[in-house]
């Protein structure tokens, strides 16, 4: 996993991994691919909009009106913050697209690495 | 009947889930919980649950909760339906008990019915790498914590991190990343990532409403006396932490061969105030003496070991529960070699693909009989600790 700030006491372990990521079950990779993006998507996609519901709630109570969002502009460092997000955002999302995907779902059963 | 599959899968009807849920809502009630100083509670704390670190991880969380509901109903459903067209085409009598291997032959290159399998997973591991990624994303402020949690009380911890851990240990159950030994925050992200599983199949459980349901149904020996007790393979430390609430004055242990999940057990027991004592230790090597505990249990733990694991597991609570004691190792229904074809599909994908390594080998075995021919009596009416599972309720003899 990613690395730890060295300064602390850790107790992790070698873990057995699971294969998971390569198990085929509609037919064709891509297609597996495709619904994992659909479900990262789907999360991403619902905490945006309950975040837009506690920010309009919030601002509401506050004050802030629909026209001073509209002509909002970014600091660079916002930008580049935002753009760090995106990135995560898409990684998540669209990321499963590459996945291999080379086992059939009921090859070599009960086989495992 | 609640095996398996139906808790941590997603077969369960709404119906019987609704039902059970109602059954430990009456008996749930959130303390109300003031974090110790050095607490990590970014954005505070709804009874005995802190709440997660950000909106957007709640809200991740919160998707991948309505997306277990949905499945329950209409995923779970489809691919039934696809099921019972096979078997219909196929001729196959739908009573007919098949093994693993006779089941997949004939649904292997059918995916309406591994669509609910497949999306399933897709959202488990949303779950688990949207948790991972966050703790790992704020490692030094959650391991500051628990480097604080880790020297002081009430209870004790005791880590091993030298210790020999076995391979059948170290296996990603539930393809949880890293497993309960292999990430520094198994604990965070399985209490966090369960909590969704509870809701969508048996209630509510973020206030350890089902752990301290089962605690307080937990049968005592005929004396009365529960001095010390033993919950075995405890995690997170859910159902270890209500126990020591059922019983104040008890020495309670709970051991567990994954260290991050103890020393989170731990860290969060304070937080609780809770005098639970963690360690990490393998089940069939407790290292108590002889006859130390009153009380002996377990939570869904043997259906995560292997079946020569759980004989010796038994044979470790047989000489570490006191003579008149009570052994009590809570978990599902094991259901043997054959089943119907949807059940045995079921049981399929949850050992291969959900990575219950183990589960075969925990339904090969009659579990309670096992724990008879082990120095145990088992009373005729055995008290249900959790409706739905085994009652497994053992007295040394």
């Amino acid at each position: 996993m990613a690395n730890e700030p060295a300064n602390h006491r850790t107790i992790a372990a070698e873990a057995i991994k699971s294969d998971v990521k390569n198990g085929v079950f509609l037919g064709n990779p891509v297609l597996d691919n495709v619904v994992s993006c659909v479900i990262a998507l789907g999360t991403e996609l619902w905490a945006t909009k309950r975040r837009m519901k506690v920010m309009e709630a919030v601002m509401a109570k506050h004050g802030v009106t629909e026209a001073m969002i509209e002509q909002y502009k970014p600091t660079d460092k916002e930008v580049a913050a935002w753009e760090a997000d995106r990135d995560r955002f898409i990684d998540l999302t669209m990321g499963p697209l590459g996945n291999e995907g080379f086992r059939n779902v009921a090859a070599n059963f009960p086989k495992r690495d | 009947m609640m095996n398996r599959r139906n808790f941590f899968g997603a077969s369960a009807s709404a119906g019987a889930a609704a039902g059970i849920n109602s059954f430990f809502n009456a008996s749930a009630e959130a303390a109300e919980v003031k974090a110790p100083q050095g607490t990590v509670a970014v954005r505070g704390a709804d009874g005995r649950l802190k709440r997660l670190g950000t909106l957007d991880l709640e809200s991740q969380q919160d998707f991948t909760l309505g997306f277990r509901l949905m499945h329950n109903k209409k995923l779970r459903a489809q691919s039934q339906s696809a099921f019972e067209r096979l078997l219909y085409t196929k001729k196959v009598d739908p009573a007919t008990q098949m093994t693993m291997e006779e089941m997949l032959a004939l649904v292997a290159d059918e995916p309406a019915i591994h669509i609910a399998s497949k999306t399933w997973l897709a959202n488990q591991q949303v779950t688990w790498k949207t948790l991972q990624d966050y703790f790992h994303a704020n490692a030094d402020l959650y391991l500051s914590e628990m480097d604080a949690a880790d020297k002081v009380g009430p209870g004790k911890l005791e880590l091993s991190p030298t210790m020999d851990i076995p391979a059948e240990c170290r296996h990603e159950i539930h393809i949880q990343p890293g497993g309960y030994v292999g990430d520094e925050f198994a604990g965070h992200i399985y209490h966090y990532g369960t909590n969704s599983f509870y809701i969508a199949v048996l209630g509510h459980n973020e206030q350890d409403q089902i752990h301290k349901g089962v605690a307080a149904r937990l049968p005592i020996p005929e004396d009365g006396k529960v001095k010390r007790i033993l919950d075995m393979g405890c995690g997170v430390g859910q159902y270890t932490v209500a126990l020591k609430e059922r019983f104040p004055e008890a020495e309670v242990w709970g051991i567990d061969i994954g260290g991050p999940m103890v020393r989170y057990a731990h860290t969060r027991a304070n937080f609780l105030n809770n005098g639970a004592n963690f360690a990490q230790r393998l089940a069939y090597d407790t290292k108590f003496p002889d006859g130390y505990f009153d009380l002996v249990t377990s939570y869904i733990m043997h259906h995560e070991v292997p079946a020569e694991g759980t004989k010796k597991i038994i044979d470790e609570a047989r000489r570490v529960t006191r003579t008149g004691g009570v052994y009590y190792p809570l978990d599902f229904m094991s259901g043997g070699t054959k089943a119907v074809a949807p059940a045995m599909y079921n049981r399929w994908w949850d050992h291969r693909w959900n990575n219950e390594v183990w589960s075969r080998e925990y339904h090969s075995i009659d579990f309670s009989k096992e724990i008879a021919a082990r120095g145990f009596t088992m009373p005729a009416k055995p008290v249900a600790a959790l409706p739905g599972f085994g009652a497994r309720h053992a007295i040394k003899v």
